[in-house]
């Protein structure tokens, strides 16, 4: 009986490469945009303008505080009623990216106030232009702390990244709620849908880990 | 147009809060001179050096550099430090920079300086502060006297009209005090225009013209080293002197 249930899912294998594969797309896709206005905003954060400044920290703190379900299903069906329409995919792709930005945002934000004053008064008194003090003075030193969290970061988001099953995209846990109509197991079919995910994510911790014991290493930190 | 220093503090007041950091302070420090600021911790010597290069803002009176008042909309603040080098107590180099990206930095991105020259001008000023043997070494290499003339060549990298130290040796280990200030006698030699905050007596007596000694934000006496040293004026000099000088 199981080993009918393992031929039933073996022969499933070109869906779950398909789901596996739209997992990966929308993950990377989100997390190289969310990279990219994550840094926009927590740089913009930390400028000197109050208003832009609480703007950004007051959707930040919307966003991370309320569940990433409800989120996809208010960009899924609740903006078509004001007449924004859009399919599944961009849906999904606007509500990860939005969601990797916002934490990016706060990950960002925690490196550049890591730098000590003294730098940016050093490159102020040097005549460096605000964008030049950000680019090479700020940044470069805030990567530091920014690193280690932004990894673990991208290991949240491909997990989250499953919430998007609920708008009918056909990710990796679609493909395991497919699947489990036809071969009756639930227990065997979500382990392998959490298989999936692991083999995808592994990587990322470990670079995650890897990178936390550089940069501490490089700034003559005690190892316990 | 009255006769104006390179820099000129006219009745310049400050406050932090309700604390008088800067008591109407007027001073006008003339082209090549060297100006040593002294005066208990908390003094506002600091802050006075500080508003020069706009590190913090005067809340009334005029602040004149080099003929541009600041605060001035006019101003542009920006262009005005490139032409002002500040030297930290604590260095405050680019961590991840080298030596030679430390001083290059400004020259290459404010300057527009093409790289080549800008890193051959680098090495003749690493080599001229006596690191010509460190110029790839990061800031954590570097001992702290040495980090402190990598910041001195750094600021004269971008070739500036007045240069403000703001006590260059207080955070050094007694040894690399002379490295320091061998270098800074050097640079006011060649006539630089300089104001520096600083307790170091012997530096003040070899290169200064002028001394100014501070107290609860006002400056209570200025005059010449000679002055200053054998004839304090007020008891607040004196008991000043009389702990600096002790040992």
């Amino acid at each position: 009986m199981i080993w009918q249930q393992f031929l039933s899912l073996a022969g499933s294998y070109p869906l779950a490469l398909r789901g596996l594969g739209m997992t990966v797309v929308l993950s990377l896709i989100s997390l190289v945009l969310g990279t990219l206005l994550g840094f926009g905003l927590g740089i913009l954060r930390t400028g000197g303008n109050r208003l832009i400044s609480s703007v950004i920290g007051a959707w930040v703190d919307l966003i991370r505080g309320t569940p990433f379900l409800v989120q996809i299903f208010l960009i899924f069906f609740i903006l078509p009623e004001f007449g924004i329409e859009l399919d599944a995919f961009t849906a999904g792709i606007i509500a990860l990216t939005n969601l990797a930005a916002c934490f990016i945002c706060e990950i960002v934000v925690a490196g550049i106030r890591s730098v000590p004053t003294g730098q940016v008064e050093a490159a102020l008194a040097s005549g460096l232009s605000r964008w030049q003090r950000m680019r090479q003075v700020v940044l470069p030193q805030a990567m530091r702390i920014v690193l280690p969290p932004l990894v673990g970061q991208y290991v949240l988001l491909i997990k989250d990244s499953s919430v998007v099953s609920a708008i009918g995209l056909t990710d990796l846990t679609r493909v395991g709620w497919l699947v489990v109509q036809r071969v009756p197991n639930g227990l065997l079919v979500f382990f392998l849908v959490g298989v999936g995910y692991f083999i995808v994510c592994y990587p990322l911790i470990m670079l995650a880990r890897r990178l936390e014991r550089r940069m501490g290493a490089a700034h003559g930190e005690v190892q316990l | 147009m009255t006769k104006t220093g390179m820099i000129d503090f006219r009745g310049v007041n400050k406050w932090f809060g309700a604390l008088n950091v800067l008591k109407d302070i007027t001073l006008s420090v003339e082209p090549r001179e060297v100006v040593v600021v002294c005066g208990p911790s908390g003094s506002g010597k600091s802050t006075l050096i500080r508003c020069i290069n706009g590190l913090e803002t005067i809340k009334d009176g005029d602040l004149i550099v080099d003929g541009q008042r600041l605060g001035d909309p006019a101003t542009n603040m920006t262009q005005l430090r490139t032409e002002i080098g500040f030297v930290f107590q604590s260095f405050n180099l680019y961590p991840h920079k080298t030596a030679l990206e430390n001083v290059t930095l400004a020259p290459i991105h404010v300057r527009k300086i093409p790289r080549a020259e800008a890193e051959q001008a680098g090495r003749e000023l690493l080599a001229k502060v006596g690191l010509a043997d460190k110029v790839d070494a990061y800031p954590a290499q570097l001992s702290g006297g040495q980090q402190q003339r990598v910041a001195i060549a750094r600021c004269l990298g971008m070739r500036p009209k007045i240069m403000l130290f703001d006590e260059p040796t207080s955070a050094l280990d007694p040894e690399m005090i002379s490295e320091v200030l061998d270098v800074m006698v050097a640079v006011a030699e060649e006539g630089m225009t300089m104001m520096v905050v600083t307790h170091e007596m012997g530096f003040a007596r070899k290169v200064a013209q002028r001394v100014v000694f501070m107290d609860a934000g006002a400056i209570v006496e200025s005059g010449t080293p000679d002055e200053f040293f054998s004839h304090p004026r007020t008891d607040r000099s004196r008991a000043f002197l009389s702990k600096i000088l002790r040992h």
